[in-house]
Formats: C-alpha cells, structure tokens, sequence
C-alpha cells in the first residue's frame, strides 16, 4: 500500500465522525448558480472558494510546508496574492516551514517524523546541492507534495541555464565577464585569480559551505516523486483556486483528493481555446515583436506577426497575456498529449509562412533564409520547459577527422 | 574513430522515396547498412518530436526524404516539411549540434541511383563528424 494509500484511509476514517461540515458542502453547492453567471475569463469552471474558512478543522490542523528551490520569489508571492484566503490557511494548516514569509529550518523539518507533514507545496527546480537535499528531504518527511509553478514543473527560466557548457561558464561569466565584476576584480587586484564562489572555505573559525551548483537543471518530479503539479509562472489565480479548494474540502469535507499525477489548474485544451482574440489563420512572411507593430486588440496575435505560444500551450490561465497584446511565452506547459512543446510550436510557425510561387525551384539555404526570422527559436519556444524537452541541455561536438 | 559505424534514422515518405528506396534494393545498388528506414506517408507527418526524439537516443545521424518540389502526393506536404527541417537544424544547431546531422533530400520513386548516392554521401558525412554529442542520461 502506498502513502498515498494510507493517507485516503486515514482521512475515511475520519470524515465518519464529522457531520458538520457535509451541511457546509450543500450550501456552497447550493451557491454555485452564482458563479456560473459570472463572466468565465479562463477555460475552467470557476471555483467558489466561499466564505472565510470555519475555524480549525474538527481532526485538527493539518501539517503545510512551502518550499523555494531554485525559484525567483514570485510563486510564493502568488500564494500571498490570494488575498484574505492566506490569512484563513492558518486556521486550517500550522505551517511548519515557509522561508519567505514563516519561520521553520532545516533542523525542524529533519526532526519531524517521516510523513508527518500533510502536504509540501514546493516551487523552483533543483540546480543545487541544497535545493536536491531539501526537497528530498521534504518528500520524506511529506504524505503530499505539490509541484508548484513553471520552474518546479518543467525547469522554467533557471532551465535556460542548460544551453551554455556548465556551471564553470556561469561562474565564470558571472564573477569575471560582467561589466560590474569584471571592474571589481579589476580595482581589487583580483585581475589575474579572480575571486569566485568556492563550496568550502576553510576560516579560522572553523569550515564554511557553499551548496554545489549542478551543470544541469532538472524539474522537482525528475528529482523526487511528485502527487499533483500545477503549472504557471507564477499560477494563476484561477489555478491556484482550483488547488486551494480541492485541499479545503478534503480537509473539512473529507472529500477525495484528485488521482495521482493530476495537473492542477489546468483545461484539457490549448491556450488559443479560451483565448478572445479572433483567428483568420493568416499567412505571415515575418515575425515581428509586439512593440514593433500597432498591435491590433482583437485580431489573434499569429495573424499579425507576433509570435504566440498559445497553440502548444495548455490553457487555464484565462489567456492572461494575450488578452492584454503580449503574446503567450507557454508557461503553462504542454497539453497533455504532447511532451514537447517546442516541437509542437514549430509544426505551428512552419505552417505560417505561406507557400512561395518560387517554392518548386527554390533551395533548402533559401527556405532557411525565411524561417531565420524566427529569432532564437530554442530559447523562445523551451521557455519554460528546458528541463521536461527531448534533449534537455547543451551538447558539444567532439569534431571527426 | 576508424571503425565508427553510424546509426542513421532515415524517414521516407511512402509515395516517392520509398519507393525510391525499393527501387535501389531491386537493382542491387550497394549502400552500407548503417540506415533504418521509417516509412511515414508524407514528408510533413514526420513531426520534428520525432527527429528530437532520434537524436535524444543516440542517432548520430537524421535524413528526411520525400517527393520534389511540386510532387508531393499531398500537393503541398514537402513545403511544410522543409519549413519545419530548417527550423529544427537552427535549434540543433543552437544546441551544438553540427546542423549537418540531420538532412533533407528529394528523391522521387523512379530514383533508385539518387537514393544511393545520398544515402553513401550522408554516412560519409557523419562518419566525418564522428559519433553524436548527445550523452545517455
Ligand atoms: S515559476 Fe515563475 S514565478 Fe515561480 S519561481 Fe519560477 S520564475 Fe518565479
Ligand atoms: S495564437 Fe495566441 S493570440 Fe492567437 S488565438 Fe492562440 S493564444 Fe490567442
Ligand atoms: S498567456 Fe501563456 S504565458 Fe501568459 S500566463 Fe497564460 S500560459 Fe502563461
Ligand atoms: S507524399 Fe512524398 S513528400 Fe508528401
């Protein structure tokens, strides 16, 4: 039987003993129709969150971490955004650990028993030492563990990181190359051994530590196991109210949870599905950026040039971006049926440029020519999801004879 | 690095090259072995999932071929596909690999020679590059 196993066994039990919290259930079934007639921004059925959480659960407080591995800080600030909910989580999870916003160290956690939190919502992918370690550490100590946002999903912008040679040419970049360090080297007499992070320092006090940076960045599931993702940089409101309800209701209502492995937040359709802008399927000779156009507000953004993610890019997030004349950069992730999702996007642009009358006689380097319009293509369609693509880093030719 | 022999995937669209193919094998034309062939029924079905995917296994080698320009079965399958070819060799190029690894050619079915004379060319080619850059996982 599998944690997880145990987890929906434990949680049966308990639901016998509470009454109460069914009734709660019909009310906010029964104040659904509202929300039905409010204006639908996202392809997902609106979720009610109602009102205020009521007090501490009957079986008590459940356990909640929030964990940032390699992240940028905007997923947790995503979780602040949900305005008074966040306030309310106290009643219903004591939070054992949220380095932004709580207190709870390493130590803590490593003296808790295995599975003893409920659940551990982890953003960020793993690019070190520590970030491997403590999310290991999480999931052992953790009967859940959720996915959160793009990084911790597919690699996200750290991802990125896996098309230059290693962590050596970052460091070296970092702390020799860039205008700023490279001056301080310079003015501090560091020209000729220039000064670079080390992962051990011996001081007098004693040794200091760095954690080890990884020369490839990986996605949490490709490090730990993991019982639900939900995509976004950061998720969406939208998303992470589909996530706040589905935990609220177990734990008051005992109502299950979703499979294993489900996406959260997210449609079963692609991104140009709930996106408004209206599509005339043209064909394009040119990419362009959206500030070099006047970007007309209701045509799709392919017809005019500008290239959008939207047709290998899962929808849930309410076409966010296209809505307001920025194209989707795909953070969303693929739909399920696809693994790549820069693949898929190039089946969409190549279908843009039109066919050439001189298209019979023309040569391959001529076709090349035209589709060079597309700028860094690796970079902008693996966005978000370097670390999920078939070929997940940088490779260098040995050379033959 | 003598005795390389290549792994080389080559997909053949059902109504020229193949038939091209055929035709080589029929007229005992001599090729090296270092090809499989993936029978797909236009050059535009072959997904670029599919070339990222040979090469993330350790293809040392990708060749697309389909019908010319202007005898696509399909009418117009062969100007998607070679949209698509150009973009994928920027971004294995942008990956680091030689951008020479992977290759479109047109060979139609009564081109038996031409299939030959591709095929020896293009193994000649990566056995030149020596073997792929990707690493196992
Ligand atoms: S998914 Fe986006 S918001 Fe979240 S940590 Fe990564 S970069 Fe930041
Ligand atoms: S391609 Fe982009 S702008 Fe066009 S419909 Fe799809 S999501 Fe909207
Ligand atoms: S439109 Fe695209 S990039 Fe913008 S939030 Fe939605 S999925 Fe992310
Ligand atoms: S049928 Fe041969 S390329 Fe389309």
């Amino acid at each position: 039987m599998g944690f997880f196993d145990i987890f929906k066994k434990n949680k049966a039990e308990k639901t016998d003993k509470t009454a109460k919290p069914a009734k709660k259930e019909a009310e906010e079934k029964k104040a659904t129709p509202r929300d039905a007639a409010a204006p639908a921004t996202s392809g997902l059925p609106a979720v009610d969150l109602g009102e205020l959480l009521p007090g501490a659960p009957k079986n008590g407080k459940i356990k909640l971490a929030i964990y940032w591995a390699a992240a940028c800080g905007g997923c947790d600030v995503s979780l602040l955004d949900t305005n008074e909910r966040i306030l309310t989580i106290g009643d219903m999870a004591d939070i054992v650990m949220w380095p932004i916003a709580a207190d709870g160290k390493e130590k803590d956690i490593a003296a808790m028993g295995d599975q003893e939190i409920t659940v551990s919502i982890i953003n960020g992918a793993v690019r070190n030492s520590e970030n491997e370690h403590m999310v290991k550490l999480l999931r052992q100590k953790s009967l859940l563990v959720i996915s959160y946002g793009s990084c911790a999903c597919f690699g996200g912008t750290p991802a990125l990181a896996n098309l230059v040679d290693g962590k050596d040419d970052i460091l070296d970049y970092v702390y020799t190359k860039t205008p700023t360090t490279a001056n301080f080297q310079e003015q501090c007499g560091h020209k000729s051994a220039p000064i670079i992070p080390q992962n051990s320092y011996q001081a007098p006090e004693g040794e200091l530590t760095l954690p080890l940076l990884y020369d490839t960045v990986k996605s949490l599931d490709q490090v730990i196991d993991v019982d639900y993702s939900i995509p976004g940089c950061p998720p969406q409101q939208e998303s992470i109210a589909v996530l706040l309800k589905a935990l609220v209701d177990f734990v008051y209502n005992g109502v299950a949870l979703p499979p294993k492995g489900t996406m959260i937040g997210v449609t079963t359709k692609t991104l140009c599905e709930e996106c408004p802008r209206h599509k005339e399927n043209r064909r394009i000779t040119k990419i362009c950026e959206p500030h070099e156009v006047d970007v007309d507000p209701e045509l799709c953004l392919m017809d005019q040039g500008i290239l959008c993610l939207g047709p290998a890019t899962v929808g849930g997030c309410g076409a966010k971006c296209t809505r307001v004349g920025q194209p989707c950069r795909g953070c969303y992730g693929p739909t399920e049926v696809v693994q790549e999702q820069g693949a898929s996007m190039f089946t969409a642009v190549a279908s843009l440029f039109p066919v050439l009358e001189e298209d019979p006689t023309c040569s391959e380097d001529e076709i090349i020519d035209i589709m060079s319009t597309v700028k860094d293509p690796l970079g902008y369609f693996y966005a978000f999801s370097m670390s999920k693509a078939l070929i997940k880093r940088k490779v260098s030719e040995k050379g033959g004879q | 690095m003598a005795d390389f022999e290549p792994k080389i995937v080559a997909f053949c669209c059902n109504w020229c090259s193949y038939a091209g193919a055929d035709g080589a094998g029929v007229a005992r034309l001599q090729m090296p072995t270092n090809f499989r062939i993936i029978r797909t029924m236009c050059s535009a079905r072959i997904d670029p999932e599919f070339v990222l995917r040979a090469f993330s296994k350790g293809a040392d080698g990708v060749i697309i071929l389909g019908c010319h320009p202007a005898d696509c079965h399909y009418i117009g399958g062969n100007y998607r596909a070679r949209r698509r070819i150009a973009l994928l060799r920027m971004v294995l190029e942008q990956y680091g690999f030689d951008p020479k690894r992977l290759r479109l050619e047109w060979v139609s079915a009564s081109e038996g020679e031409k299939f030959q004379k591709t095929m020896v060319e293009f193994i000649d080619t990566i056995k030149a590059l020596g073997p792929t850059p990707m690493k196992e996982e």
